[in-house]
């Protein structure tokens, strides 16, 4: 279990147990209506795990460190961000990924589009973004970070090319 | 099945793929429907407490309030909190559409919550934390502090790509969805 799980689960344990203290009613309340969005919303996000298991079964490290090699150029900053934008990886591989890369040679621009774009930029999540809000809110969030990750690429050549 | 089709590309898509990779190697296949077991284990391990925390925030927290902290008037106020709410936390982009949209549901502007998820999706602090132990101080921050500028622009300008109406229309998809 991650760090990132262990404390979801105490902030939301420890609420709940002050919340029950409170107003028990309110909280099983609160319990019901959890439950039924959460019944409500698996089926849109359950789809999604499929395409990401295939996904990461092509997209394997090794596959990304021979894209984004020293010599890797320009063309190496695109695909790091193709790459990065529509892969999902958690921050727990993904980071040390990067370490690994930046220490076997890997070119720190595209290393960190690769990143940026990995964490911030999801083509996967589009379909449930799209249905949680809007196609256009998708649009807007996820060129909003593909531009940041062109920004941080540019200035993390410039720094350290 | 046109519509069925249309509704479930991802299904569709994903079972074409599984499909072309057992004519290709079968271990293929295999390695993918176990990824996709780990990712759900992964899914369902977070997703409880978020919903746990969704339906607290239904009951405890009043419209009004929302509207108060993170409304149409909030200013610089409602960013500032939708920036602690997003860099406070933890889990995956995906957790985070949920409770966005409670948020819009009980009345939040649409630009802080879009602030909120992305400053989620790339700035949370534990994940910040451990991309420093990673990556070290200096590049981790330099690329945390461009996207942070990146997605405060962002947000101040979300709105302008909305008519009025269209705004409107977050709140009524939200009170549907939950």
């Amino acid at each position: 279990m991650s760090i990132e799980t262990i404390i979801i689960y105490g902030l939301a344990i420890g609420l709940a147990i002050v919340s029950a203290v409170v107003d028990l009613d309110k909280t099983k309340k609160g319990i019901k209506k959890g439950t039924k969005s959460f019944l409500k919303l698996m089926p849109v996000l359950i789809p999604l795990f499929l395409f990401v298991g295939i996904l990461l079964t092509v997209v394997t490290p090794s596959f990304i460190s021979s894209l984004l090699g020293e010599e890797s150029g320009l063309l190496g900053v695109f695909l790091g961000l193709s790459v990065g934008s529509i892969t999902f990886m958690p921050p727990f591989v993904a980071f040390p990924l990067g370490k690994e890369l930046l220490e076997s040679g890997g070119a720190y621009p595209q290393v960190a589009g690769f990143l940026v774009t990995l964490m911030s930029v999801g083509i996967v999540y589009f379909a449930a973004e799209t249905k949680f809000f809007s196609k256009k809110s998708a649009i807007i969030r996820n060129s909003a970070s593909l531009i940041g990750a062109i920004i941080v690429v540019g200035v993390v050549a410039v720094i350290y090319g | 099945m046109i519509a069925f089709i249309r509704r479930n590309k991802f299904l569709v898509i994903s079972v074409v793929l599984l499909i072309i990779m057992t004519f290709i190697d079968i271990s293929l296949t295999y390695t993918a429907l176990e990824n996709t077991k780990d990712q759900l284990i992964d899914m369902l391990l977070i997703v409880p407490p978020i919903f746990l925390l969704i339906g607290l925030f239904d009951v405890w927290v009043n419209r009004e309030t929302v509207i108060r902290l993170m409304g149409q008037s909030s200013g610089l106020k409602g960013m500032a909190l939708a920036f602690f709410l997003g860099a406070f936390s933890a889990g995956p982009t995906i957790a985070a559409f949920p409770l966005a949209m409670v948020m819009l549901k009980k009345g939040a502007r649409y630009s802080n919550v879009l602030f909120f998820l992305m400053v989620w999706s790339s700035l949370k602090l534990p994940i910040v934390f451990f991309q420093v132990s990673q990556l070290g101080f200096s590049f981790a921050m330099l690329i945390n502090v461009i996207m942070l500028i990146v997605f405060i622009g962002a947000a101040l300008i979300s709105e302008k790509f909305y008519t009025k109406e269209e705004l409107q229309t977050f709140e009524k998809k939200a009170e549907e969805l939950s």
